[in-house]
C-alpha cells in the first residue's frame, strides 16, 4: 500500500475548512500549522484573480527529512506514511532545513519538529484525513496509489497530463500530487511575497522556540 | 487591488505558509568557526611536527589543548541548538547512519576522546612517542570531523548553493586557515623564520583558493539553478552585500595582502594581524554564507 494524496485545485475555492480540520484533530498549537492554504493574487486591477494551493507534507518517497534525521524520529510506516516519533526526536531542526517543501515546523509546546501525518492515527482506523473530511468541494482526494481501483488513481489516471507535483527537481518523489496547478500555484519563486503584505496575520518569521 | 506585482507573472503572494525564519543561525556559525579551529590546529600541528620535529616539540601540550578547547566549544554550540538538548545521547543509542549528523557526532566523539589521550600523553605520561602515535589517528579523524558540516548542509536539499564537493572544499580551507592563524598566534616568535614562511605560505593558499571558490560560486552559481540565483540576490546588492563583502575581505583579501608584505619584509608582526583577520572574516563569511539560502521562500 502507497498513501497518495491529490489536490484538484479548479475545485478548491479557499474556504480554509481544511485548514482549521487539521488544527482541531491534531491539537496543532498557535503559531504553527500542518497544512496552509497559499494563495496569489494574479494581475493587476481591475483584472485579477485569485488562486488557492493547499500546501502540506509530500510523504516523499525519497524524503530528505527521513534521511538526515539522526535518530530515526522520521520514518516510514508500511503504508507510505511518513510519520514522526516526538518521543525520539532531539529537535536538531536538520529535517526542517532539509525539507524543500517548508512542511516542517518546530512545535512551541514540545519543542520537537511536526509536520503533516496525513492524519495516520485517522488512517489507522479506516478513516479518512480530517482535512479531506471537512472539504466542501472536495478538492482533497486520498487513497491507495497503488490500487487501480482507488479513487485517487483513477483520478490521476483520468487527468493524465494535467497531474503535477511540487518541486519536482528535487527528486523527492512527493506522493502528493496536484491537477489544475501552475507556474503561479507550484512555483515559489515565480511570485512576489512582500514582507508583511499579509492579509489576515502579521506574520513575518516565527519564533523557533526556546532552547 | 494588487499592491505589488512583478511583470514576468504579475502574480503577488498575499498569504502563505509561514516563513520559518533563520533555522540555523549564529549558534552554528558559532559550531563551524570553532571546528575549524579545533581541527585545523590538529593538521598544523602534524605538519609542523612531522617537518620540524626538533624545533616544534613545545607546541604538542598546546595544540592539544587548544583544540580539545575549540572541540568543546563546537560541541557545545551543537547541542544547545537542540531544542531538545537533553535527549542528545539519542543520536547514540537510536543512530540513523544516514545522517551526516550521527557520522559527525560519533566522529566527533571518537577525535574527543584521542585529543585527551594525546593530552595525557605529554601531560601526564611525558611520553612524545605515544602522543605522535596518537596524533596520527587525531588527523584521521579530523578530517570526517571537518567534512560532516559539509554533508550535512547538503543533505539540506533545500539549498542548492550548498553543494558537498563545493562545501567540502571550503571545510578544509576553513580548517588550514584557521588552524594556521591559530598556529601563528600560538607560536609567538619562538618559530623559525623558515617555519614562519610555511606558516604565511599555508596561510595565504588557503586564503586564495577559499576565496576564488566564493568568488566562482558568486559569478558561475546563477547558472545551477534558479533558486541559486535569487539566493546570491541576498549578496549582489541585497541586504547582504555588505556583510558578504566585509567576511570575504577580513577571511581572505586581507590576509592575501598581509601574508604578501610579510614575506617581503619578513614581518612575523603583519602575519599575526593577517591571523586575527582571518578568524574574524572566517566567522563573517561563514555566516553569511549560511544564512542567505534560509531567507528564501520555499512554498
Amino acid at each position: 500500500m502507497q498513501l497518495g494524496f491529490l489536490v484538484d485545485l479548479r475545485l478548491c475555492m479557499g474556504c480554509k475548512g481544511c485548514e482549521i480540520a487539521c488544527k482541531v484533530e491534531n491539537e496543532v498549537p498557535l503559531s504553527t500549522w500542518r497544512l496552509r492554504v497559499k494563495y496569489v493574487d494574479v494581475g493587476t486591477f481591475p483584472e485579477t484573480k485569485r488562486t488557492f494551493t493547499p500546501l502540506r507534507c509530500n510523504h516523499c518517497a525519497n524524503a530528505p527529512c527521513e534521511r538526515i534525521c539522526p535518530v530515526s524520529a522520521l520514518h516510514y510506516i508500511e503504508n507510505g506514511i511518513v510519520n514522526i516519533d516526538k518521543e525520539r526526536c532531539i529537535g536538531c531542526a536538520g529535517c526542517v532545513m532539509a525539507c524543500p517543501y517548508g512542511a516542517i515546523y518546530i512545535d512551541p509546546q514540545t519543542q520537537t519538529a511536526d509536520k503533516c501525518t496525513y492524519c495516520a492515527h485517522r488512517v489507522a482506523s479506516a478513516m479518512m484525513p480530517s482535512c479531506v473530511v471537512a472539504c466542501p468541494v472536495e478538492a482533497n482526494i486520498f487513497g491507495d496509489l497503488d490500487d487501480p481501483m482507488s479513487n485517487i488513481s483513477k483520478y490521476i489516471q483520468s487527468h493524465q497530463g494535467n497531474v503535477q507535483v511540487r518541486k519536482p527537481e528535487k527528486g523527492t518523489d512527493p506522493h502528493h500530487f496536484y491537477v489544475g496547478g501552475g507556474n503561479v500555484t507550484l512555483n515559489p519563486l515565480a511570485s512576489f511575497r512582500g514582507e508583511g503584505h499579509n492579509l489576515f496575520n502579521n506574520l513575518k518569521h516565527l519564533p523557533i522556540g526556546g532552547h | 487591488m494588487v499592491h505589488e506585482t512583478i511583470a514576468a507573472t504579475n502574480a503577488v503572494v498575499t498569504l502563505d505558509v509561514a516563513l520559518p525564519g533563520i533555522v540555523w543561525g549564529w549558534i552554528i556559525t558559532m559550531n563551524m568557526w570553532a571546528k575549524s579551529i579545533g581541527t585545523g590546529i590538529i593538521f598544523l600541528g602534524f605538519f609542523l611536527l612531522k617537518k620540524y620535529p626538533e624545533q616544534t616539540g613545545f607546541i604538542r601540550f598546546p595544540i592539544a589543548a587548544i583544540s580539545i578547547v575549540f572541540i568543546h566549544i563546537f560541541l557545545f554550540f551543537t547541542v544547545i541548538d537542540l531544542h531538545q538538548m537533553f535527549r542528545f545521547w539519542h543520536i547514540f543509542f537510536y543512530p540513523h547512519l544516514t545522517s551526516a549528523i550521527t557520522i559527525g557526532a560519533w566522529m566527533a566523539t571518537g577525535f574527543v576522546g584521542l585529543l585527551f589521550g594525546m593530552a595525557y600523553a605529554i601531560y601526564m605520561k611525558k611520553d612524545e612517542a605515544l602522543y605522535d602515535k596518537l596524533l596520527g589517528w587525531t588527523v584521521l579523524l579530523a578530517v570526517p570531523v571537518t567534512l560532516y558540516t559539509a554533508g550535512l548542509m547538503a543533505q539540506s536539499t533545500a539549498r542548492e548553493l550548498w553543494q558537498m564537493p563545493t562545501e567540502s572544499a571550503q571545510m578544509i580551507l576553513a580548517a588550514l586557515l584557521a588552524g594556521t592563524s591559530a598556529m601563528i598566534l600560538l607560536g609567538g616568535n619562538k618559530f623559525s623564520d623558515t617555519i614562519k614562511k610555511d606558516l604565511a605560505i599555508i596561510l595565504g593558499l588557503a586564503a586564495a583558493a577559499a576565496f576564488i571558490l566564493y568568488m566562482a560560486e558568486l559569478i558561475f552559481g546563477p547558472m545551477k539553478a534558479e533558486e541559486v540565483a535569487a539566493v546570491l540576490h541576498y549578496i549582489k546588492g541585497g541586504e547582504y552585500t555588505v556583510m558578504f563583502w566585509i567576511g570575504q575581505a577580513m577571511a581572505f583579501i586581507v590576509p592575501m595582502i598581509l601574508v604578501c608584505l610579510s614575506l617581503k619584509n619578513q614581518s612575523y608582526y603583519l602575519l599575526k594581524i593577517a591571523a586575527v583577520s582571518a578568524l574574524v572574516g572566517l566567522w563573517v563569511s561563514k555566516h553569511v554564507w549560511l544564512v542567505i539560502p534560509q531567507l528564501l521562500p520555499m512554498s
